[in-house]
């Protein structure tokens, strides 16, 4: 009897190096920033990240500008402090999150692309992680970008802070307050579009939360004069106001005959809102009928 | 057997079967507790010792809350759902291939969406002027800024839904960006936005100076937004005809 | 593709006859595909063509299709779906013409009451009952009594009226039979269904092409797009088949077979001598490629008849049985993956 060998059985199990779960996760988080910023789709699924990029990177372009063109009359005045940039883009700022977070997470569950990642080595608290991380980076660029290019730009004007050491004390606070906010902007944002199965309702939960419990708060506070102490529920303020605080400022709302809200209270305020909405965001999908 | 359908018949058709796909408990629920948010800052109005006119404070809210939010939010989702919904999900072709003109489906799905964008906001905002203590005048205004609002922002927003997808979040640009940021910048542009035109209304009628309100008369603002809602159904209806159904 | 030459006179039962002489040829059509067995043109496309940004999804199709069933065949991302669209003028044409009943669908109002539409995309009324789904269809196309023609076609296809169920609820076959008494309620003259038997099981399969039939015999004219070719097949023999946007055949598919003249016939040759035949087929030049098993011989040849005529002679000649002879490649599945195969 000759010797024979089969050399080709058609389908195969994979034998080669498989790259482990931080590969499934990064690959999760790349493609949704992907889908987030339309790369690699149609120039239409491009316009709004574009959109709303350019109109959040405005006040920083224009300040920069008004410095290269007026610097030397104006003298460093009208130009904001770098914890103020965050808040000047702000409504850009939800625009996006109202974006970003459905498309990144309610598209998957409707599609049925869930049960897809499922049937991987991706457990649901892995896959939600690395949803997370993808928010987050892409928030980042119009949360963290404008006040970057400020800071550099201030810096190449010699506008900038004073020597390496103050530089690296600014630059750290940057992204301190960057990373904070875009904390709690991914957390409440995420948690919102968990709510529904559909992307456009979604948007609006996610609007429905920020800007309608600001508005509320801010009623509450402004008009009917409930202690200012409540601001730290207003989402659109207290996150902002944490980015002060790491400059060592108070902003004027957050001050009333000579008493400031608490700095504690603002850090718990912001940490009690990113906590409550990781909690309803992990807790919508542990619930989600098994995939 | 067969023959074509009248515009009044091919309206009420439209209406019924819209009205039906639009009213769903997930949509009615999440809207309410949006205008609910209206009443309950009303109730602190009335609660509290320490504001010193309730009429002129619960007309900024209505302001502040019912026309900034309430008003165009209902709006959006009801009117770019009513023709947006069968676009993207392909039951437009039943209203499409039918021996039916096309401006009589729209206005059915204006109407549709009108049927139950009013209640939603009429009812919540009426009621927190009501409770605030915003006096006759200040319901009034309240409700007739309020139906003029959602009069306009319907019309326009029926036609956003037929002519972008995602219309929801290009709706949402419109509210925050356009009527909530350019129009600071410029006064034109200020007139250019259906939210200016309402502050007019309920500053006119309810006589409580709302800061930046545009300067124009109730009046003017009727036929404003009576433009925007005629030219925005023609538009749609045109639309309609020419676009490629899936 | 320039046109093939006449049929032979096609096996009986074929829906389809040369073109009468009368009736003007179309104007600026290179080809006709004329699948209108002497009755009036129902459905007529002229250069038919469409483009989106740089793909062609249709070039210039041009054909004329009378009363009856005919299948619109091809492999996925034809253009069918496509050509369905622009005949109810849900799209307009990039270029060329297409009428139904001799108008533009898109423009004419009245026409569009009097074509039934089942479209491939499953997305329905999902908050009504069949019942509600199909009156609505009805009153849209102007049916003087509504409720009763509803619940005559949703009794057509099997399902019950008085389910107060909402369709959103129903499985996939039963999605698609509410989509096909939706079609058929106001009594269309002409039938565009796009992959109506997608979800339904062998039984409902059947059932639905009882019905089709039944609607051809009422001097109904229907487009069917379908993958199921056997049950196609079933359906009649008129053909169009379109490949990468063309029009690659149109007719008798059993005709079209015959027409294939590159392409060798497959018989099936049952016999106790497999091997002895086949070696007689090739060195008699009966065959130009036979395969032996067991039971038998599998032989290419270009020419049937001829092999008709020389197999049982040449069986008497060696003292061999035949028990079986038949073609293997008449059906429309040959046909079809032959007009499309080559080219992919």
């Amino acid at each position: 009897m000759s010797t024979a060998e089969i050399f080709d059985r058609g389908y195969r199990k994979f034998d080669g190096e498989r790259a482990g779960l931080g590969q499934a996760v990064r690959s999760v988080s790349w493609h949704t920033i992907r889908s987030i910023l339309g790369i690699g789709r149609k120039g239409r699924h491009k316009v709004f990240p574009i959109i709303i990029s350019v109109i959040a990177f405005l006040p920083s372009v224009g300040f920069l500008a008004l410095a290269v063109l007026i610097g030397d009359l104006l003298e460093g005045e009208l130009q904001p402090e770098y914890w103020e940039l965050f808040g000047l883009p702000i409504v850009a700022v939800v625009l996006f999150a109202t974006l970003v977070a459905p498309e990144a997470i309610v598209r998957d569950r409707r599609d049925g692309m869930l049960r897809l990642y499922l049937s991987t080595p991706l457990t649901k608290p892995i896959y939600l992680a690395a949803k997370f991380i993808a928010v987050m980076s892409t928030m980042a660029i119009v949360v963290a970008g404008p006040v970057l290019l400020f800071l550099v730009g201030n810096t190449i004007q010699s506008l900038g802070p004073d020597g390496f050491g103050e530089w690296i004390e600014v630059l750290v606070k940057v992204v301190l307050s960057s990373l904070i906010i875009v904390l709690f902007m991914t957390s409440v944002s995420l948690a919102a579009s968990s709510l529904t199965d559909r992307r456009a309702f979604a948007s609006v939960a996610v609007l429905g939360v920020i800007i309608g419990v600001s508005i509320v708060v801010n009623i509450a506070v402004e008009r009917i004069g409930v202690s200012r102490n409540l601001l730290v529920l207003d989402p659109f303020a207290v996150s902002l106001e944490t980015a002060a605080r790491i400059f060592g400022n108070v902003s004027p709302e957050f001050t009333e005959a000579g008493d400031d809200v608490p700095t504690w209270m603002v850090y718990s305020g912001t940490a009690g809102w990113i906590l409550v909405g990781l909690g309803i965001l992990t807790d919508r999908y542990r619930r989600l009928a098994s995939v | 057997m067969t023959g074509s359908v009248s515009p009044a018949r091919a309206v009420g058709l439209t209406h019924r079967l819209l009205f039906r796909q639009l009213l769903t408990r997930g949509r009615v629920i999440a809207l309410l507790l949006l205008g609910g948010v209206t009443i309950l800052a009303a109730v602190g109005v009335a609660v509290s010792d320490d504001v010193d006119d309730a009429a002129v404070t619960t007309i900024e809210i209505i302001d502040g809350l019912g026309l900034v939010l309430v008003v165009p939010i209902v709006s959006l989702v009801f009117a770019s759902a009513s023709l947006g919904d069968g676009r993207e999900d392909g039951t437009l072709v039943y209203l499409w291939l039918r021996p039916m003109d096309r401006l009589p489906v729209v206005v059915g799905a204006y109407l549709a969406s009108l049927t139950i964008s009013l209640p939603l906001t009429v009812a919540p905002l009426g009621a927190a002027a009501a409770v605030g203590g915003a006096g006759a005048d200040g319901i009034t205004a309240t409700v007739i800024a309020s139906v003029i609002g959602v009069v306009a922002y319907s019309a326009l927003f029926v036609l956003l839904g037929l002519l972008v997808k995602n219309s929801i979040i290009w709706g949402l640009a419109y509210v925050l960006l356009w009527e909530g940021l350019f129009t600071q910048f410029s006064e034109a542009i200020g007139q250019a936005a259906v939210r200016g035109y309402l502050r007019a209304v309920l500053a006119d009628l309810s006589d409580v100076s709302l800061s930046d309100a545009l300067d124009v008369s109730t009046a003017t603002a009727v036929i404003v937004a009576a433009g925007v809602m005629v030219g925005s159904i023609a538009i749609a209806a045109m639309r309609l005809e020419r676009m490629e159904i899936d | 593709m320039p046109l093939p030459p006449p049929p032979p006179p096609p096996p009986t039962g074929s829906p389809i006859t040369p073109p009468p002489p009368t009736g003007a040829p179309l104007a600026g059509a290179p080809q006709i595909a004329r699948l209108v067995d002497g009755g009036d043109v129902m459905v007529e496309a002229s250069g038919l063509t469409k483009t989106f940004g740089d793909v062609v999804a249709v070039s210039d199709v041009t054909f004329q299709i009378g009363r009856g069933i005919t299948a619109i065949l091809g492999p996925n991302g034809a253009g069918k779906s496509t050509l369905f669209r622009m005949l109810c003028g849900l799209t307009p044409p990039s270029k060329g013409t297409v009428t139904v009943l001799g108008r533009n669908a898109r423009r004419d109002r009245d026409v569009r009451g009097r074509i039934g539409l089942a479209p491939q995309q499953d997305a329905l009324f999902d908050r009504l009952s069949a019942h509600d789904f199909v009156t609505f269809t009805a009153r849209t196309h102007g049916v003087s009594d509504a409720e009763a023609q509803a619940r005559r076609a949703l009794g057509f296809v099997d399902l019950d009226a008085d389910d107060p169920k909402p369709v959103g609820s129903f499985s996939k076959g039963m999605r698609q039979r509410a989509k096909l008494a939706a079609a058929v309620v106001n009594d269309p003259d002409v039938l565009v269904l796009d992959e109506p038997l997608t979800g339904l099981d062998p039984v409902q399969r059947q059932r639905m092409i009882a019905l089709f039939n039944e609607l051809a015999a009422q001097d109904k004219c229907l487009l069917v797009s379908s993958h199921v070719l056997d049950e196609v097949a079933r359906l009649g023999s008129s053909v169009l088949v379109i490949a990468q946007g063309r029009l690659a055949a149109a007719g008798d598919y059993r005709s079209l077979r015959n027409q294939m003249d590159d392409r060798p016939h497959r018989i099936r040759i049952g016999t106790d001598r497999p091997k002895e035949l086949g070696s007689l087929l090739i060195q008699r030049g009966l065959a130009q490629g036979v395969t032996v098993d067991v039971t038998g011989v599998s032989a290419d040849t270009t020419d049937v008849d001829a092999l008709g005529r020389a197999i049982a002679p040449l069986a008497v000649e060696f003292g061999a049985q035949l028990n079986e002879f038949s073609p293997l490649d008449d059906d429309l599945e040959s046909v079809f993956r032959y007009l499309v195969e080559h080219r992919r």
